[in-house]
């Protein structure tokens, strides 16, 4: 099967510090992928790189096949972000907004397309409401309607859980739950817990560099949180 | 849950395909109406804020003769109020973009960026003009009321066009640049105001000229409008062409 | 592993380097003899005049012999070296933007510095020039007026740049501003220049030079040339070298 992602010696440099440093992985398609590690280690860059946002200073990736370097456009198609900012306008309605992004990656039967994902984040009956009085729950799940509108092969999560109530939280993994079929998930988390029972294949970074890649099956959660407390104790000092 | 499941399976046969520029384009303008259309934050603050300025030069005229200080000086006083009421406009058009991280969500769109940038200095100009359409009239009303003003003013709707095209282009362009900077509110001026210097000296002197009508105006006239134009197609095709690097940056 | 990241460390003292020692002091005995020439060897030539007779300095002027001419011989090299450096500066933040390599953002953010104390000795001598041959310290004339506007530009681009933390950013924005000032400032001559003034008097100067005021132009502009290129590589070599300390840190940290 074909990769989902494949990142060959993916570098971002800031001047002469390397946020990321020759970072090489593959993922399969379907795969839910987490990425951990201490604040500074590199992940947002890492996942704004492969989400094109960043352009990396060396190295190469391939989304769907697709050179990111080459083709950033065709690889755009093929993404969804959903992050801790909504990326929704506070003074649209919901549906507005949901339609914007509709038009503008040109999905068919825009209306239609709307009115299915709302009905999927339960946000049917609050469609006509603006954005600024929804609740921060509302909001992400309006968010992930946004995300999912082009209906993308690869989904990235950037901190998603940040300044959700727990209830909130479940409702949002049901909902991610219901999206996984086909898809290729990866994640950025600070909840080691929650990002290692959800996720198919785990990656650790510490100042750039990938420590640990591997797939859950090899891996035990005891041995794998302490792991983890070591390379954060080495990223803190 | 079962339901939603197939809700959702229902949903991967979703037909996506690119569409066209233009269309992207109108996408991008319709949503920034949409929202102005909603709030009215940039035009009543844009408004209320000429009218202001328009009472401020009522405390700053109130020593001129009524007839010839003040047609020579009303084109330079007009632009004056344009450029400190685009400088509001100018620095809001992207804090909504940017207040939840929209911005980011259009770059993940597969467009061409310039797109971007032509939207948003489409209703940055919209926004100008309609404010202008208020605010001109109202400084007539104020100011030029039974003074000698020549039969020619109305082509100061020339100037008025060129210069406001030329502001809103490298407006977007500056104001896309100090959303990320501190400070941005002086940061826009800062830049601003020497980058449009020619534009405006060019917009003053026309305006001036036609409003005044002496005899051979029209030798002003013209060349300092084919300059305002010569420099709304530069800078407007400058910021075009460096656009994909501000905004990505 | 070592040796591949010790070698894309900021790096200075190549040849330019050795070239700019020897540059910076000759360029400046160049500008003095180019002073002195201004002083011995060109010819006095008329000031500007004006149209009919105007009083000037408490004096009944149309048209004198000035010695404040002479600052002309340093004001005219002085203005273009600072263009020169503007468009360096210009020229390098597109090879930033093209690879976003640091060492193009250091380049024209000195080149701009450089234009930055060009622009302003332009300033000074063409304030005084004004003062002497006008008998006003300010006056919106054409290319006072541009230098003006290139001067807060110049202002303003280093404002920009410590207003902005992030490295990438910083250097993509000073870059399109570089650029975007480049183009402006011919348009604000010309828009300055060919708009006729309704109002002021029209202030004319008998066009052409003469060959020994071409020398003495010539070796001035030389002269400064070289000491813009000899402060240019002084500082990218400061620069560099400041950065190549940051880098060495970053390493020991890991």
């Amino acid at each position: 099967m074909e990769a989902a992602i494949r990142a060959q010696k993916l570098t971002k440099a800031f001047g002469t510090r390397k946020a990321v440093d020759r970072v090489t992985f593959e993922v399969p398609c379907g795969a839910f992928l987490s990425i951990f590690g201490p604040n500074g280690a590199g992940k947002t860059t890492l996942l704004r790189m492969l989400s094109t946002l960043v352009r990396p200073t060396k190295g190469e990736a391939w989304l769907m096949g697709i050179d990111m370097r080459e083709e950033p456009d065709c690889a755009r198609e093929h993404i969804g972000l959903i992050s801790h900012n909504s990326m929704l306008y506070p003074d649209l309605t919901a549906e507005e907004n949901l339609m914007v992004y509709a038009r503008l990656y040109g999905v068919h039967n825009p209306e239609q397309r709307v009115l299915d994902m709302l009905e999927a984040v339960e946000l049917k009956h609050r469609r006509h409401d603006v954005v600024r009085t929804f609740s921060r729950g509302m909001t992400q799940r309006l968010s992930i309607a946004r995300a999912l509108i082009h209906n993308p092969d690869v989904v990235f999560l950037d901190e998603p859980y940040s300044g959700l109530d727990p209830h909130a939280v479940e409702i949002f993994d049901e909902l991610i739950d219901a999206q996984r079929a086909g898809r290729t998930f990866v994640m950025v988390s600070h909840d080691l817990r929650k990002g290692f029972d959800m996720c198919t294949h785990a990656l650790v970074m510490a100042k750039g560099h990938i420590v640990t890649f591997d797939e859950k099956g090899n891996l035990d959660f005891g041995e794998f949180a302490d792991l983890y407390r070591a390379t954060v104790g080495m990223g803190v000092s | 849950m079962a339901e939603r499941m197939q809700t959702a399976r229902a949903q991967r046969t979703v037909e996506v395909s690119r569409p066209s520029t233009f269309s992207q384009y109108k996408a991008l303008l319709r949503k920034d109406l949409e929202q102005e259309f909603r709030t009215k934050e940039m035009l009543t603050s844009m408004g209320i804020y000429a009218l202001l300025v328009l009472v401020v030069y009522g405390a700053a005229l109130g020593q001129t003769s009524k007839d010839l200080d003040i047609l020579q000086m009303c084109g330079g006083l007009l632009w004056a109020l344009i450029v400190f009421t685009s400088l509001l406009g100018l620095n809001r058009s992207f804090s909504h973009e940017k207040e939840q991280g929209c911005l980011e969500g259009i770059l993940l769109v597969p467009l061409d960026r310039s797109v971007v940038f032509l939207a948003k200095a489409t209703s940055n100009l919209l926004f100008l003009l309609a404010v202008e359409v208020v605010a001109v009239p109202l400084f007539f009303f104020f100011f030029l009321q039974g003074t000698s003003v020549a039969s020619s003013f109305w082509l100061m709707v020339v100037p008025l066009l060129v210069g406001t095209v030329g502001v809103a282009g490298i407006g977007t362009l500056l104001s896309t640049i100090t959303i990320n900077t501190r400070g941005k509110d002086v940061m826009l001026a800062v830049l601003f105001i020497p980058l449009v210097f020619p534009l405006l000296y060019a917009c003053v002197s026309s305006t001036t000229a036609v409003i005044v009508g002496a005899e051979g105006f029209m030798d002003v006239f013209v060349p300092a409008i084919a300059l305002a134009a010569g420099y709304d197609v530069v800078m407007v095709l400058v910021s075009w062409v460096l656009y994909d690097y501000v905004v990505s940056a | 592993m070592a040796g591949e990241k010790t070698s894309k460390l900021p790096e200075a003292g190549q040849w330019p380097d050795r070239l700019a020692a020897v540059l910076l002091p000759l360029g400046a005995v160049v500008s003095v003899i180019g002073f002195l020439m201004a002083f011995l060897y060109a010819a006095p030539v008329n000031g500007a005049s004006v149209e009919g007779v105007e009083l000037i300095g408490g004096q009944m002027i149309n048209t004198k012999l000035l010695i404040s001419q002479k600052i002309f011989y340093f004001h005219m090299p002085v203005a273009l070296v600072s263009f020169i450096a503007l468009a360096f500066g210009a020229y390098y933040g597109a090879r930033f933007l093209a690879t976003k390599q640091q060492r193009f953002d250091t380049c024209s953010k000195i080149a701009m510095e450089i234009a930055l104390v060009f622009v302003v000795a332009t300033m000074a001598t063409g304030e005084m020039w004004t003062r002497f041959e006008w008998g006003v310290w300010w006056y919106w004339e054409p290319r006072l007026t541009t230098y003006l506007v290139l001067m807060l530009i110049v202002i303003a681009y280093f404002i920009l740049r410590n207003a902005i933390d992030d490295f990438e950013r910083r250097g993509v924005y000073a870059a399109v501003i570089s650029i975007v000032s480049l183009v402006d400032v011919p348009i604000c001559f010309m828009v300055t220049r060919m708009i006729p003034s309704s109002v002021h008097p029209v202030v004319l100067r008998a066009g052409g030079m003469s060959g020994d005021m071409g020398m003495t132009v010539a070796v001035c502009m030389v002269g400064l040339l070289m000491v813009a290129f000899g402060l240019y590589r002084a500082r990218f070599r400061q620069v560099r070298m400041a950065e190549r300390v940051e880098a060495l840190k970053e390493l020991l940290d890991e």
